[in-house]
């Protein structure tokens, strides 16, 4: 079965800086893959380039057998990408901006205006959409662009912080969106986050990164018990040699 | 479903009209503060002049001949608002005045009759009382001036039919009268060259305040529109989604010329309110310009049209190039206020010379700038010179090729996310 990620010996440099140092890995199609690790680990970096928003100065990456740097284009009609604390135009109201972000996907209007009320119905902003951006608090908009993230039914969706700055309340409603969307689709999830348990909530498999390389790959259950800890928290500072 | 142009066009239009800071600055405020400083120079003006009509001058009258009362009752035939009073010390009336609203104390001392009418000059003390120091007050306190110099003509002309009694006073006074005529592209009109040169002033003018006025706000918009995109961090969705990179140009670039001409229509009505408020370029007559070969040919509105399109397309384009740079609003702004000097400097040149006086080597500094061939082809367009034009118009569009071509490599590479301005710190030795 055809990878949804294969990620080879990547590398990235941004002058004297190596933020990614031969990065390797591979997503299945359907699972929700987290990427955890310290500020400066590579995280944002390797979803950037899976995002074609950069090149890699060495490796590949390949999304469902399209490499990334050769097929930019057929590759951004099969994912969405959700930059970390990201906006959205803030003089367009919610739904204005949902129908723009549709257009671009579906030559349709039914299609289109289906999509535009399943991210409705992701959103959970109701009557609200009709407001502008810009009067919509930050949690507000994050499940604004969560929805926007997922109405095209994307083959991979790549969310970098997904919860990131939000409160519990907004940070578990976008988790059980999340889980419930690939449940229901099929969707393939490619995730950063700092937020452990959120990634033990969320990710079917875990890689640990720290100045651009893998430390340790495998599901939240397999890197507690190589540690022997009880949550990732603990193994994250294990690998890291904080602890 | 719509084009993803027109889709990128419409969102940049609304984003950008619906963003108060936009609306207000570049399209309300040139419509209202523009016309609120006519308004309010023009009622100065009004003040001003209100002042000078109600002024009320005090005479004291220290001679008694004929010529003085003669004097007293030219003032009144011109319905000045006159108050005579007792003979005293200078100081002790001029204090009593200061107690009035009495702004001018004319003093008409003894001989004053007699030096008139023995061939000498007859002469008047005018004493100013001011109150303040402000325009209004100043123009009271001239009041004197103008009644006086009506009655120095009374007595000119009387003098002069008295020498000259078979003779109009006004034909010995200015015995020539010029009549003007101009030769101007090959045909006589019957106007002076004063009038030819107003017109000429406000072409001058007018094109180039236009032209910068138009180029500045673009920039300024194109700027901002890219800016709140890497600020909001919405330009990496937007880069993500199936969509050519350079329809996300062409998309920023339209919704930036609507936007920026909403703004300069703004600016040039609100700049002709104030300009019809204050004062006139045009000169007084009505002429038809057309007749006089000044207006503009189908072809040279043709030619201008070119030179504007290009122009700003250059322009907005310039602007993304430079605030891709940026990181926020606040930085772009930053980042393009020098490079407006290369609207401004060749705008503000032109509108008081022509290149060709300038020194040679500012000629070539003046050539150096894109912008410097926009201003000579609207110029140009007006005298019929469509070999300038052609000329300007092929520079600015290579211009305009270069920028546009780097604004595109940018957007169609990293860049566009990872530019950013630093200035590098110098190494130190260990």
């Amino acid at each position: 079965m055809e990878n949804a990620i294969e990620i080879i010996n990547l590398h990235k440099r941004f002058g004297e800086v190596k933020a990614l140092d031969g990065l390797s890995f591979t997503v299945r199609p359907g699972e929700i893959y987290g990427l955890i690790g310290p500020n400066g680990a590579g995280k944002t970096t390797a979803l950037r380039i899976l995002a074609t928003l950069i090149k890699p100065s060495a490796g590949s990456a390949r999304i469902f057998g399209l490499d990334v740097e050769k097929n930019p284009n057929d590759v951004r009609r099969i994912i969405s990408y959700l930059p970390e604390e990201a906006g959205a135009y803030k003089n367009l109201s919610g739904l204005e901006y949902l129908e723009f972000m549709a257009a671009f996907y579906f030559a349709n209007k039914e299609e289109a205006q289906e999509s535009i009320l399943e991210a409705a119905r992701i959103s959970g902003l109701g009557k609200r959409l009709k407001d502008k951006v810009k009067t919509y608090s930050k949690g507000m908009t994050r499940r604004l662009l969560i929805a926007r993230a997922l109405m095209m039914k994307p083959r991979l969706a790549i969310l970098d912080e997904p919860t990131s700055g939000l409160d519990i309340i907004h940070a578990h409603h976008i988790r059980r969106v999340i889980q419930n969307y690939v449940e229901k689709h099929g969707v393939t999830v490619m995730l950063s986050s700092h937020n452990m348990l959120e990634v033990e909530f969320l990710c079917t498999r875990v890689a640990l990164i720290n100045r651009g390389r893998i430390l340790i790959e495998g599901t939240p259950d397999e890197i507690k018990s190589r540690y022997g800890v009880d949550n990732l928290e603990e193994a994250f500072m294990e690998a890291t040699g904080s602890a | 479903m719509p084009s993803a142009l027109s889709n990128l066009v419409k969102k940049e239009i609304k984003e950008m009209l619906r963003d108060p800071k936009i609306l207000l600055g570049m399209v309300l405020m040139p419509l209202i503060v523009f016309p609120i400083m006519g308004a309010a120079i023009n009622m100065s003006t009004s003040t001003i002049e209100k002042s000078m009509r109600t002024a009320t001058l005090a005479v004291m009258k220290l001679d008694h001949g004929p010529m003085a009362d003669q004097l007293i009752a030219s003032f009144k035939a011109l319905n000045v608002s006159l108050l005579e009073i007792q003979a005293s010390p200078i100081n002790e009336a001029i204090r009593n005045l200061e107690k009035t609203n009495i702004t001018t104390l004319i003093v008409i001392p003894p001989g004053f009759t007699e030096n008139l009418t023995s061939g000498l000059k007859g002469e008047l003390d005018v004493y100013a009382i001011l109150r303040s120091i402000s325009l209004s007050e100043g123009a009271k306190a001239s009041a004197a001036n103008a009644p006086i110099s009506i009655y120095e003509k009374t007595l000119v002309y009387q003098a002069v039919k008295q020498a000259f009694p078979d003779r109009k006073p006004e034909n010995v006074l200015d015995p020539i009268a010029v009549k003007s005529y101009v030769m101007f592209r090959g045909r006589l009109l019957n106007i002076s060259p004063e009038f030819l040169q107003g017109i000429f002033m406000s072409q001058s003018f007018g094109f180039p305040m236009v032209i910068m006025l138009l180029l500045i706000s673009a920039m300024q918009i194109a700027a901002t529109s890219i800016s709140i995109e890497k600020e909001e961090k919405t330009l990496e969705t937007l880069l993500t989604l199936p969509v050519r990179r350079l329809s996300i140009l062409a998309g920023k670039l339209a919704g930036s010329i609507v936007v920026a001409a909403a703004g300069a229509i703004a600016a040039i009505i609100g700049v002709n309110f104030y300009a019809a408020s204050i004062f006139s370029f045009a000169p007084a007559g009505s002429v038809d310009l057309a007749e006089l070969g000044l207006s503009l040919s189908p072809l040279a509105y043709f030619l201008l049209g070119v030179t504007m399109f290009v122009t700003i397309i250059s322009a907005l384009a310039l602007a993304i190039c430079i605030a891709v740079f940026s990181e926020n609003v606040r930085e772009a702004q930053s980042l393009i206020g020098p490079f407006s000097l290369i609207v401004i400097l060749p705008s503000l040149v032109l509108m008081f010379a022509d290149i060709d006086v300038l020194p040679f080597y500012f000629q070539i500094i003046l050539y150096l700038m894109p912008y410097t061939h926009s201003i000579l082809a609207s110029k140009a367009a007006f005298i019929g010179d469509y070999i300038t034009m052609l000329r300007s118009i092929a520079c600015i569009s290579l211009f305009t090729i270069v920028v546009l071509y780097i604004a595109a490599k940018i957007f169609t590479t990293e860049k566009v996310i990872t530019a950013r301005l630093t200035l590098r710190k110098p190494k130190i030795r260990q």
